[in-house]
């Protein structure tokens, strides 16, 4: 059975289509599969809309964030790189041959870890071996992620 | 292996206590389709994957899908800690508050606790991946 490699987009077809084979058997049902290279939101823009390609975008009943509630601020803008490295790795398990989507997860990744920096600094660590530099435990100091507080974030 | 990351995927920041809300939120946290049920078929399942891209997709679903029990942990949380005893009763939260209080229990809407019975790990890749798109079709 011939189908096409994600890469070959046929006219006319944008990011919210796959790809079918030009020709496809009665009773035989297709799932087409996300094209390589597929236009991507901005970090905080995909954290806010849930998906970092505007192709799977696809909300329930229409109903979309409208926008994150720590944006602009440290941890928000930690979440967005992290949301947007994760959709990366996932992108990237099914398309490990796109380098660009791979360039861009190591660009994410190296933001990442400087956010990541900043946001100890103030806030303390997120992960075990953020203690490194630690003065005392402070694994303990709150807000847990859970714990609403105004002061989180800002 | 796991490691936490202590923040929250997308931020939960919830001012009413709403406790007739958490009812039916419940069950994204461990009802048939909820958030536990996602995180151990995946999981559970990415043994019998035939191919790496599949292993690592399956691996990597899980571990999200864990993030997003923690966020619906965190809305119910935030939706029942301060509820008064009117506010319980008003919205019919007492059959839960009466086993539970304000912990957050891993159960259906209808109050059956989360089970296996939920999820199907049958060892073969169409079997899986069908019960996977039944189950969570927008992510897979």
């Amino acid at each position: 059975m011939e189908t096409m490699k994600p890469d070959m987009m046929p006219e006319g077809c944008d990011a919210k289509f796959g790809v079918l084979p030009a020709c496809a058997p009665l009773a035989t049902s297709w799932v087409p599969p996300q094209g390589m290279n597929p236009p991507m939101y901005a970090p905080e823009e995909a954290l806010t809309r849930g998906t970092l390609f505007p192709g799977l975008d696809l909300p329930f009943m229409n109903m979309v964030n409208k926008s994150n509630p720590y944006a602009g601020t440290p941890l928000g803008e930690l979440m967005a790189l992290t949301f947007m490295a994760k959709e990366l790795q996932l992108y990237l398990d099914t398309h490990p041959d796109d380098q660009d989507a791979f360039k861009a997860l190591k660009d994410t990744l190296a933001l990442k870890r400087e956010g990541t920096k900043r946001y100890v600094k103030l806030y303390g660590p997120l992960r075990l071996e953020d203690m490194e530099d630690s003065a005392n435990y402070d694994w303990l100091r709150g807000p847990w992620p859970w714990e609403y507080c105004e002061r989180m974030g800002k | 292996m796991f490691s936490y990351v202590k923040s929250l995927e997308y931020p939960v920041k919830i001012k009413n206590t709403n406790p007739a809300l958490a009812k039916f939120i419940i069950s994204q946290y461990g009802g048939p389709d909820g958030e536990m049920s996602a995180s151990l078929r995946y999981l559970s399942q990415r043994y019998s994957m035939p191919t790496p891209q599949l292993r690592g997709l399956l691996t990597d679903i899980g571990v999200e899908e864990l993030g997003h029990f923690e966020m619906v942990a965190a809305i119910i949380h935030q939706l029942t800690r301060d509820m008064t005893p009117e506010e319980v009763k008003k919205a019919g939260f007492e059959t839960y508050f009466v086993d539970h209080t304000a912990g957050i229990y891993p159960q259906f809407a209808s109050g059956t606790p989360w089970t296996a019975a939920t999820i199907g790990v049958k060892g073969d890749t169409i079997t899986d991946l069908t019960e996977d798109m039944g189950a969570d079709a927008t992510t897979l």
